[in-house]
């Protein structure tokens, strides 16, 4: 029951209350509770909404994929190429940058990326560059990798764990090569822990405003940047609100879709 | 049965070992198999028995001597490209397959069309007598389908050996009397080779022409199940076997006949198939099968008996074994027919005599 309880007071209420603010309207700077759509279709006829809408979504997917591919390799061989006792530090090390701001980690990426920043003065030593990491997409899947990469190393490696080292034998022994073997039989077994880190990965990425805001420049904004822009610009917080209730339902869409292919049986 | 001595051996083992660090799992493992044959490897847990079925597979690589497959050493050759298919303790089936899509995998690795994969597939598990369930996912089977599933996978790319590794050990006993048949029938169908690793000696004895003894890494005997059971050659394989009594005594009296003193008497013996001779003074052990003893209430006329206490007794159908204690507390077992017991009365504490012939004694010198 206090589970319940908590779940309402924390979760479902103000989710209730943010959609039945997008019906409220904005009269002289203030907000005045009502039913009206016209936040609704304010939002959904702007053409700068939807490009946002559909940047944020392809930047949450490729940061998905990016992650998802770069974890494998390192999730695989911490599963099945070192000692348990090298693995047990491996995991202590992918949760350690949890311990620290995530605000703090993205600022000193600065450090690194920025034009005069120590990458650039190692290119430039090599006679390269200088090469424009910061402000501009590089900078943002660069934070979203800092936010999700530990996170889905972490559930792809649970779930490679538990892959049942005698089907890979068996799949050897049935005549399937050990780079085949990992997509026909690893790969399937370890499905539900590298969908559910990809559903993460998207999930943080779909929503996430410091990596767009300081590693992004925030120009072209994504769907976070547009909700402080929108609550800025005229206390437009009922708008802000209809683009927050539309990402949280492309999110929970997507999230089932994802789910639902992991736990189906058949590929 | 193959003749063991002119044929060419499918497999040998030529001086192989296997250690995990400076354990020796399988120690200058010497073995050959033939063409044909039923061969088990049997041994309590630890003996090397599974290790060298992996080494057999591919699984292990030997750290000394070679493995030969049609007189070509395979130490070096990958599991894949083997050609020697293994059922698992656990079947390792694939979770995500169907169970066609199972039978296929071995097929669809060696780029056989799909068509051909499909027809082979379906014809392995008509065969097998589940090709209703061919489409059904492997958590929906039960335990001795998952099982034909598992020998259909092996058994679809038509190899020459099959290996087998405690296959039925999760079963229940009656469905693991019906694997039984169905595995001695289909090795006989298909006049190929299959290696079974046990530790059960009635599945052993029930399918296998040749019994391969195995303790801490070394074989301890090879042989017909009648000769394991008969004439073990060694007091491992006496022990293992289960159901002997073992005497340790000295020789008292040479001859054709010999008197063998142990610590609950001194009794004749005439081994009739023996050619270890035992000079007088030598120590053995004497080996009294439970099966060849005779009980009775009263004093038999029989040169060779011994005053048992009745202690309990278990019944496994038609035959009946009977523990007892000897007047110096050793155990000692017999196995009678049910009724034949039932017809003496006997209850806890009863006394009892037990006989035997002297030609039914089977020695192993000591040292073995």
């Amino acid at each position: 029951m206090p589970i319940v309880i908590w779940q309402l007071v924390f979760f479902v209420f103000p989710l209730i209350f943010l959609v039945v603010m997008s019906f409220w309207l904005v009269i002289n700077y203030r907000m005045v509770p009502g039913w009206d759509t016209v936040n609704w279709t304010k939002m959904y006829s702007k053409g700068y909404f939807w490009d946002t809408y559909w940047r944020t979504l392809a930047y949450a997917m490729i940061a998905t994929i990016t992650t998802t591919i770069l974890a494998f390799p390192c999730s695989f061989a911490l599963a099945f190429k070192v000692s348990a006792t090298l693995r047990r530090w491996a995991l202590f090390f992918l949760i350690v940058p949890f311990f620290t701001s995530y605000l703090v980690r993205i600022y000193s990426w600065q450090i690194f990326l920025n034009d005069n920043g120590i990458f650039n003065r190692m290119f430039d030593y090599l006679g390269l560059g200088p090469f424009h990491l910061l402000n501009n997409f590089f900078g943002t899947l660069v934070g979203y990798l800092t936010l999700c990469l530990p996170l889905a190393v972490v559930l792809q490696l649970i779930s490679l764990a538990n892959v049942d080292r005698n089907l890979i034998e068996a799949a050897h022994n049935l005549g399937c090569g050990r780079l085949k073997t990992v997509f026909l039989v690893i790969v399937p077994m370890a499905k539900i822990g590298i969908i559910l880190g990809a559903v993460f990965t998207f999930i943080l990425s779909f929503g996430d405003f410091v990596s767009p805001y300081y590693l992004g420049g925030s120009k072209p904004p994504t769907l976070s940047i547009l909700i402080i822009d929108t609550t800025k610009s005229g206390q437009q917080w009922p708008r802000a609100a209809v683009v927050a209730v539309t990402m949280i339902i492309t999110l929970l869409t997507i999230m089932f879709a994802s789910v639902s292919a992991a736990y189906r049986k058949k590929p | 049965m193959p003749n063991t001595s002119e044929a060419r051996p499918l497999v040998s083992f030529e001086g192989v070992t296997k250690h995990y660090g400076t354990v020796a799992a399988v120690h200058a493992m010497d073995l050959d198999i033939y063409a044909g044959e039923f061969l088990a490897l049997m041994g309590p847990s630890g003996c090397g028995k599974t290790t060298s079925l992996r080494m057999l597979a591919g699984l292990e690589e030997p750290t000394e001597g070679e493995i030969r497959l049609d007189g070509k050493r395979i130490n070096e050759i990958d599991s894949a490209d083997r050609d020697t298919p293994m059922v698992w303790q656990s079947l390792a089936l694939f979770p995500f397959l169907s169970v066609r899509q199972n039978v296929e995998f071995g097929l669809k690795m060696r780029k056989i069309p799909s068509g051909d994969r499909q027809q082979r597939a379906m014809e392995w598990l008509e065969r097998l007598e589940i090709a209703d369930l061919a489409e059904r996912d492997i958590s929906q089977l039960s335990g001795g389908q998952r099982q034909r599933v598992a020998l259909a996978r092996s058994l679809v790319t038509e190899p020459r050996i099959l290996l087998l590794d405690e296959p039925l050990s999760a079963l229940d006993a009656n469905l693991v009397v019906k694997m039984q048949g169905v595995l001695s029938r289909l090795q006989k169908e298909l006049g190929i080779t299959f290696v079974y690793v046990t530790h059960s000696q009635s599945e052993a004895f029930a399918m296998s022409d040749r019994v391969v003894i195995m303790s801490q890494g070394r074989i301890e005997q090879i042989g017909s199940p009648k000769t394991i059971y008969r004439n073990p050659t060694s007091r491992f394989v006496a022990d293992f076997v289960g159901s002997n009594n073992i005497f340790c005594g000295t020789v008292s009296k040479e001859g054709a006949t010999l008197q063998v003193n142990t610590s609950v008497g001194c009794f004749s013996c005439s081994p009739d198939n023996d050619e270890n001779s035992f000079p007088m003074g030598s120590t053995l052990n004497m080996v009294i099968s439970s099966d060849l003893v005779q009980i009775s209430l009263t004093t038999p006329e029989a040169a060779n008996q011994v005053r048992c206490r009745f202690i309990s007794e278990e019944f496994v159908g038609s035959i009946v074994t009977v523990f007892a204690e000897l007047e110096n507390g050793a155990d000692f077992k017999v196995q009678v027919r049910q009724r034949d017991l039932a017809d003496l009365g006997l209850k806890a504490g009863a006394v009892f005599y037990a006989s035997w012939k002297a030609t039914d004694v089977h020695l192993i010198s000591e040292s073995a």
